[in-house]
């Protein structure tokens, strides 16, 4: 070796060497993966961590942020944890920084650029629900720190903070979907925006109709690369006490910057005003008790927009479907910035007794639908990938467990959202379910970082005894098709 | 388990003798200050520093304040956390100059990030003798491990200082109650408490004044959602020991009872409301106050 060290005939071998190698390989692509997060240090743990979500750092999506109802691990009064991953999900920590005592009661996260902070930039809403629900939008720097995040701003009697980022060179913009009870005549629908990283946050209402009093709790914006934000949410026209008679309405703004009135570009074209409105008058059943298996239903909602192309933007929600039903999905698609909408769902994309829908735009287009389905007494978390506005589709069931056990210990059961986002070639995604470890019940494999015997199918608690099921969050990635 | 018993016992006998007069211990050594890093304490362990300015697993931050202790016996730790004889933690140290490889010593700490191993940070810590076993308290140690997600006496300590009552009573009566429409806005929300009440008779006053009529109105939320999950749901003629506050969650102080307006109190919260097994405990942590 040492005589062939500089001679130029080494790097010529070495090509050519590498060249048989690589050559009539298959090119390494990502596999399917699914952890559960718990880590081994919790292996004891027996709550339902229920409603997860997902925060992946725009500049080295190895750091990934994740969260769930996961109450404090070692105190009553300490600060409600997040979940932190440092190799791309492979693994996850718990650590215990948001401003809630405890756990909290809603929250959602986004990362928007952390080019200057290697284990941030963390944005956070949370929601408080000690004595009053008070929604805290705060920050951190370093996920890993044992700091707690810091507040930004705070105030109450507001519901399901959905917050959203883009990072750009003068600071993170940030979107935080609101339903607040605070806006007046009843226009509750709102986003809370910020142009200066969280410094400071200015409310916008976008609810431009009459509403029976109040929007649905569901306000989700989606921010695309160039600037475009949309917003979609839930117009509560009438409330029955069982049955909300809404519409689901659409708002666009085309800057990242929003100037004196956002939300405004898209009107529609039967009234003149703000907010496209994709379906009008559906019925949602609203029942917070045990209603689809364990779980409670209401406001299920999402929208995604393409990274590349913000005109194209998809819309889904869960209403009562047909006779018989109890919660169906339904997905639509824009191709020309929110203007019109599919006139009927997409191909594959009406989705009986299902919930926890959520999408995401793929960098080459291709659009993932997560969802999670009451079949034959079992949920069933699918991924829905399409290239062709699900014409055809890939359907890749991650999950499907045992709905009767365990019992729930609050609602909701796996939560009133589960997330999805697409990075790279992937899309990457969280969910909640039974923890047995049970192989029969991951049909892509399971990686389990909390002590499991996948041959009794029992949890034990790392010093030998044994643990009762659960409800955990899972991670997963599934390679986007091409 | 009974926290503070054991930490009684322990800090009160075994600690306090074993540490008296010791020089490298870093918490003040008064007798009821000594109660203080048990009680603050989430996880308590006896153990050998292995390594300085390092951690002992992959994402924890390294930094000249973390140092790597293999565990010789856990004193206390929450039910959920595993950690054992043998495990090495990562502590976050106040003073890097207190530590040195193969120094000995026990360490009250709360905990910071758990992933494959355990990471805390230090409230305190007592050095132990060179040559001695890590505490004497450590021969013990492991018959209290287990502390589970139950209310510390700290944590109890708390909510009774912060309750305008402490009483003892039985639930007589529990009906529906709607807020009036004038009183609070109308909101629908998956959060919605679904506001109760009951009504308690009172059988004795721990902490608080005078009860009129030995009667009072207890608002508690029904519904099972996360937000109120942890917090007591009445039941009539349920028996126990209540932690109130003054109402103000509802949007009304007040409520009727016996046709008359009387101040309304909320149980809201985990702990809020205890098992008459926990009289004589209660009664210890009031006094102490």
């Amino acid at each position: 070796m040492k005589a062939l060290a500089g001679s130029p005939a080494l790097g010529v071998l070495l090509t050519i060497a590498g060249f048989l190698l690589a050559w009539g390989q298959p090119p390494v692509l990502p596999s399917i993966n699914v952890v559960d997060m718990i880590p081994a240090s919790l292996s004891g743990e027996t709550n339902q961590d229920s409603e997860p979500f997902l925060a992946i750092q725009t500049a080295n999506p190895q750091i990934m942020v994740a969260s769930a109802f996961t109450p404090n691990p070692f105190s009553n009064t300490g600060k409600a944890p997040l979940y932190v991953s440092q190799d791309g999900g492979k693994s996850w920590v718990l650590n215990a920084i948001t401003p809630v005592p405890r756990m909290t009661c809603d929250i959602t996260h986004a990362m928007a650029a952390g080019e200057n902070h290697p284990r941030g930039d963390l944005h956070a809403g949370t929601l408080a629900c000690a004595s009053s629900i008070t929604l805290e939008e705060s920050e951190t720097n370093d996920v890993s720190s044992n700091t707690t995040m810091n507040v930004q701003t705070t105030r109450g009697n507001v519901d399901q903070p959905f917050v959203r980022a883009l990072g750009i060179s003068s600071g993170d913009r940030i979107y935080v979907g609101v339903n607040d009870f605070n806006q007046p005549n009843g226009h509750t629908a709102t986003v809370d925006v910020s142009v200066d990283g969280g410094a400071t946050y200015k409310s916008f209402p976008i609810e431009a109709r009459k509403t029976m009093g109040q929007d649905g709790p569901s306000v989700r914006p989606a921010v695309a690369g160039d600037g475009t934000v949309y917003a979609a949410f839930f117009g509560w026209r009438k409330f029955s006490g069982t049955v909300a008679t809404s519409d689901v309405v659409v708002v666009r703004t085309d800057t990242a910057a929003p100037g004196a009135i956002p939300f405004q570009a898209l009107k529609d074209p039967s009234d003149k005003l703000p907010g496209r409105l994709v379906v009008k008058n559906i019925s949602i059943p609203w029942s917070n008790a045990p209603t689809l298996g364990q779980e409670r239903i209401g406001s299920t909602l999402s929208i995604a927009v393409d990274p590349n192309n913000s005109s194209t933007v998809y819309v889904g929600w869960a209403d009562r479907g047909n006779k018989g039903d109890i919660y169906t999905l339904h997905v639509r698609r824009s191709s020309d910035r929110g203007v019109t909408w599919s006139k009927k769902d997409l191909p594959h994309t009406t989705i009986r007794n299902a919930t926890n829908l959520a999408l995401a735009v793929a960098q080459n287009g291709v659009a993932g639908v997560l969802y999670q389905q009451l079949s034959n007494g079992r949920w069933v978390t699918h991924l829905v990938q399409s290239h062709d506005a699900f014409a055809t589709i890939q359907d890749t069931i991650l999950a499907s467990v045992p709905a009767n056990e365990p019992t729930e210990q609050f609602l909701p059961y796996l939560g009133d959202y589960d997330y999805l986002l697409s990075v790279g070639n992937e899309f990457r995604g969280v969910f909640c379910a039974n923890n047995t470890p049970d192989l029969g019940n991951f049909p892509q494999g399971v990686t389990y970082q909390r002590t499991a015997d996948f041959t009794s199918k029992t949890l034990n608690d790392g010093l030998g005894n044994q643990v009762a099921i659960s409800i955990d969050p899972f991670y997963f990635s599934v390679p986007v098709i091409p | 388990m009974k926290i503070s018993s054991f930490f009684a016992a322990l800090v009160g006998t075994t600690l306090w003798v074993a540490l008296f007069g010791l020089s490298g211990a870093a918490w003040p050594q008064e007798p009821d200050q000594q109660t203080a890093p048990a009680k603050q304490s989430s996880i308590v362990f006896s153990g050998t520093v292995s390594q300085l300015g390092a951690t002992s697993f992959a994402d924890v931050p390294r930094s000249a304040q973390t140092i790597v202790v293999r565990v010789d016996s856990v004193l206390k730790k929450p039910a959920p956390v595993s950690l054992k004889r043998g495990d090495n933690v990562t502590v976050e140290v106040k003073d890097t100059s207190a530590f040195q490889e193969g120094a000995r010593a026990t360490f009250y700490t709360d905990g910071w990030i758990f992933g494959s191993g355990v990471a805390v940070k230090e409230l305190a810590h007592e050095i132990s003798p060179a040559g001695e076993e890590a505490t004497k308290a450590a021969s013990t140690g492991e018959k209290v491990s287990g502390h589970t997600q139950e209310q510390s006496d700290q944590e109890l300590q708390d909510r009774l200082n912060s309750s305008d009552f402490v009483v003892i009573g039985r639930v007589t009566g529990v009906h529906r109650w709607t807020p009036p429409k004038s009183a609070t806005p109308y909101r629908i929300t998956e959060h919605d408490p679904d506001w109760h009440e009951a009504v308690l008779e009172i059988k004795s006053v721990l902490k608080g004044g005078k009860v009129k009529g030995n009667k009072m109105v207890v608002r508690f939320p029904a519904r099972n959602d996360v937000a109120w999950a942890q917090s007591p749901k009445f039941e009539k003629n349920q028996r126990g020991i209540f932690c109130l506050n003054r109402d103000q969650v509802s949007g009304v102080p007040t409520a009727k009872l016996g046709g008359n307006q009387v101040n309304a109190y909320t149980c809201l919260g985990h702990g809020a409301a205890l098992p008459m097994a926990e009289e004589a405990h209660v009664r210890s942590l009031l006094k102490r106050r």
